[in-house]
């Protein structure tokens, strides 16, 4: 035992199943292994570039002049693709990596057809560097989150309808007839996403809807590739790590599936609450406040669940880097909703409708969720798929509180920034000019979290690379965060 | 949970009822707007718009404007975009319905450009379509009387160009100008005949040492090339890339910028727009929210009836950004 006198074990249930259970569970991870980590890897590389290009980004919105007669770096192209490599490239990869690992061990089946995922990663990969290459070239779309030009986004929807096919064909083969929560998770994010992404496309390019409508497909697109996609598969991810990690099943499965419901009906109907007061009828921009207020209901059952079943084995988190990347997302998750909420309230949306805080709401939802929750789950299955644990612990803590500060940071500066910001900017009787003076304090605060956030993917990085050499432990023992102080306790 | 049909059913029932109600049904709403007009079938609003304007909204949307620049004016009672001038009236969907890609904005780390083209100087507010930037059509139209009043109306040079330049109130540029929609990159330049003589100097003679008038063609070429030769504090990065410098061969070009200090060309050379500059500058000067809409009510409603009339009035005390 431990000092908290809490065991680091997988749970009961297979300790008592055998080794027939781990062997099992040994074969399934490594036939997962070549997949998962190439999906790992692209992202990882593609985390790396992101994280520059918002380096980038961020100095020059308070630095106009830097690099600015170079027609590829102008302000206005590297933000796009600074957006695009983090949610394209980096969350989406990661996630359908996570995705692919945890949906062949809840069938509880090797990973079949793996050509079909090696094909998506790889027509992914090269969808993604056309995309960001178009944008900053000059093609890009101009709408959010769907910049990418269309010969990437062919690209893309085909490497997307390979990855889901195989995801659908994984589920023909599973053993077992209870569907873990995690598993409504990412079934529906592998069904929404093509559905969305193609309504998407269609309505904005192939078949344009008229006028305004555009920018509210735009921002319906937006909202539901956060929630559907992201959230969706950000929450199942959660579902797994917890009560994997500290061995205990989750607290209710009915407070489970109103979640599960509640999520999927109310989160689907936000994102006009985003364009308040725009030249929409008013309904529409009604009707997504109440989803986005009516989310607090999956919010408190989802956020419920966790804490009951973590309940007295919080001291863990000291120990395992997986449970505290995911705890955090997961606690991020409520934060990220609740500041949704807020900023989409009217009387405060006339303020921050056109601020920084609407950058600080989704860094919360892209990073503090869901990225915090997909770096806990890859320190979880890493070193299953290499049979290497992690070689220091200590980097592992260094990248933990960098992310953690960096990010907490960056939403502090954003969401402060644009109240100044929204502030002035609703006081005619200051000069507009002012609205912009009062924020750069604050965008300069954020260009320092920046430092912070790239410092610790900078170690992600090397520590993933070390993995992947095969370079780390040789051990059965997995990394602790902190050294575990007495004997006894057992690999997971 | 049990059993696969339901979870399927849940999950495509659950999308399927958002997708219809938040795209199908507001198409089915407001997706096939048409223009309005008076009872006589004139006076059409808004116009379909030139090829020039549609290359601009891409270069627009291409060098990311849209991320600092919103393109959308809110009601009264929902913020201050009304009392800071940036239109007369809050955006309708009926603006938008030529527009494309429609790029609403979400950030104002800029000011709001609905209305952009509707700030511009009187005599300017119909780019030809050989470009908003060619000055010959326009310092062609400009009569007399008009070009003297500019001179009144534009700043002394050093000075910052803030609120007095406005709209050129020239009355003779505004009433030759017939009362449609102004910005709508509109046929030919029938009134370039007289080119040949207006183009030999610069359009705006008596700025040599000066700015263009605020809002003008000329002034968002200098505006983009360097926007803090106009406002110090802007934040707004230079867009160098869509402009170039040349020899000049015999003559300065006549759309070649007017620029001062440390942007000046060395002698012998001229910066001039590219083709995109130009488009972009086309694509500003033609967002103009002016004309009013029966669904809408405007703010200086008796004025508003014209819209030759209904000109957005200076920004009073606002910095040029």
């Amino acid at each position: 035992m431990n000092a908290t006198g809490i065991p680091l074990k997988e749970p009961a249930i297979s300790a008592a199943a055998g080794d027939t259970e781990q062997l099992e569970r040994a074969l399934i991870d490594a036939s997962t292994r070549v997949p998962v980590l190439i999906f790992y890897t692209s992202a990882v590389a593609w985390l790396i570039l992101g994280t520059l290009l918002a380096g980038f980004v961020s100095f020059k919105l308070h630095t106009p002049d830097l690099l600015s007669d170079i027609s590829f770096l102008t302000w206005g192209r590297v933000r796009p693709a600074h957006m695009n490599v983090m949610v394209y490239g980096w969350a989406s990869m990661a996630g359908m990596g996570t995705a692919i690992w945890l949906m062949a061990r809840l069938c509880r089946t090797v990973l079949r057809y793996p050509l079909l995922l090696v094909a998506g990663a790889g027509f992914w990969n090269l969808g993604v560097l056309l995309g960001v290459g178009g944008i900053l070239l000059g093609d890009s779309t101009g709408y959010q989150w769907l910049e990418f030009p269309s010969y990437a986004a062919i690209i893309l929807f085909v490497a997307y309808t390979l990855v889901a096919s195989w995801a659908v064909l994984m589920f023909r083969f599973r053993r077992g007839e209870q569907i873990y929560i995690t598993q409504w998770y990412l079934l529906a994010a592998f069904l929404w996403f093509p559905w969305l992404y193609a309504a998407g496309q269609l309505m904005l390019f192939v078949v344009p809807v008229q006028g305004v409508l555009q920018a509210a497909v735009g921002w319906w697109y937006a909202n539901n590739l956060l929630f559907l996609w992201f959230g969706a598969i950000g929450l199942g991810t959660a579902y797994y790590m917890i009560p994997k990690v500290i061995g205990r099943p989750v607290y209710s499965y009915h407070l489970a599936t109103i979640g599960f419901w509640s999520y999927a009906l109310f989160s689907s109907w936000t994102g006009m609450q985003r364009l308040v007061d725009g030249p929409f009828p008013a309904w529409m921009v009604t009707a997504s406040i109440a989803a986005t207020i009516l989310t607090l209901i999956p919010v408190a059952t989802v956020g419920l669940n966790h804490h009951m079943t973590m309940q007295g084995y919080f001291p863990l988190m000291r120990y395992s880097p997986t449970l505290r990347f995911t705890v955090f997302g997961a606690m991020s998750y409520t934060v990220f909703s609740l500041v949704g909420v807020l900023i989409s309230l009217r009387s405060v949306a006339s303020y921050v409708n056109f601020t920084q805080a609407s950058i600080a709401y989704s860094h919360l939802g892209l990073y503090a969720f869901f990225t915090m929750v997909i770096f806990g789950s890859m320190y979880y299955i890493v070193p299953r798929l290499i049979g290497r644990e992690w070689r220091y612990g200590s980097l592992i803590k260094l990248h933990f509180w960098a992310s953690a500060y960096g990010i907490g940071l960056m939403t502090l500066m954003l969401l402060a920034g644009g109240l100044t910001q929204g502030a002035s900017m609703e006081n005619p009787s200051l000069a507009f000019s002012e609205s912009v003076e009062s924020v750069l304090p604050y965008l300069r605060g954020r260009s320092l979290s920046g430092i912070l956030l790239t410092v610790s993917h900078f170690i992600f990085a090397y520590h993933f690379g070390l993995m992947l050499f095969g370079l780390g432990r040789k051990s059965t023992v997995p990394t602790f965060l902190n050294p575990v102080e007495s004997e006894g306790a057992e690999p997971h | 949970m049990k059993g696969l049909a339901p979870l399927f059913l849940g999950i495509f029932g659950t999308f399927a009822f958002s997708w219809l109600g938040l795209t199908v049904i507001p198409n089915w709403q407001i997706g096939h707007l048409n223009p309005q007009s008076d009872e006589e079938g004139s006076d059409v609003y808004p116009m379909p718009q030139s090829g020039m304007v549609t290359r601009g909204a891409r270069v627009y949307a291409a060098n990311g404007c849209n991320y600092c620049h919103s393109e959308q004016v809110r009601a009264e009672y929902s913020g201050a975009d009304i009392e800071r001038k940036w239109g007369d009236r809050r955006s309708a969907p009926r603006d938008y319905i030529f527009e494309r890609p429609v790029l609403l904005g979400k950030m104002r780390m800029g000011q709001d450009l609905a209305n952009i083209g509707a700030r511009a100087p009187k005599e300017e507010e119909s780019p030809s379509p050989t470009g908003g930037a060619s000055p010959a059509p326009q310092g062609a139209a400009a009569s007399p009387g008009s070009v003297a009043s500019a001179k009144a109306a534009s700043p002394p040079p050093g000075t910052s160009p803030s609120p007095a330049t406005g709209p050129a109130k020239s009355p003779g540029a505004v009433a030759s100008k017939p009362p449609t929609s102004p910005g709508l990159a509109s046929p030919p330049p029938s009134k370039s005949p007289a080119t040949a003589a207006a183009a030999a100097g610069p359009p705006w003679p008596e700025q040599t040492a000066g700015l263009p008038p605020m809002y003008s063609a000329a002034w968002h070429h200098v505006h983009l090339y360097s926007p803090r030769s106009i406002n110090l504090d802007s934040n707004m990065p230079s867009y160098r890339f869509l402009y170039e410098t040349r020899r000049i061969s015999d003559a300065r070009s006549s759309d070649a910028l007017q620029l001062t200090g440390s942007d000046a060309s060395p002698e012998g050379w001229e910066i001039v727009p590219t083709y995109d500059a130009k488009c972009l500058v086309a694509y500003m000067m033609a967002l103009n929210q002016s004309h009013p809409l029966k669904e809408v009510r405007s703010a200086g409603a008796p004025a508003a009836a014209s819209p030759a009339a209904s000109p957005s009035p200076a920004p009073g005390g606002q910095p040029a950004k």
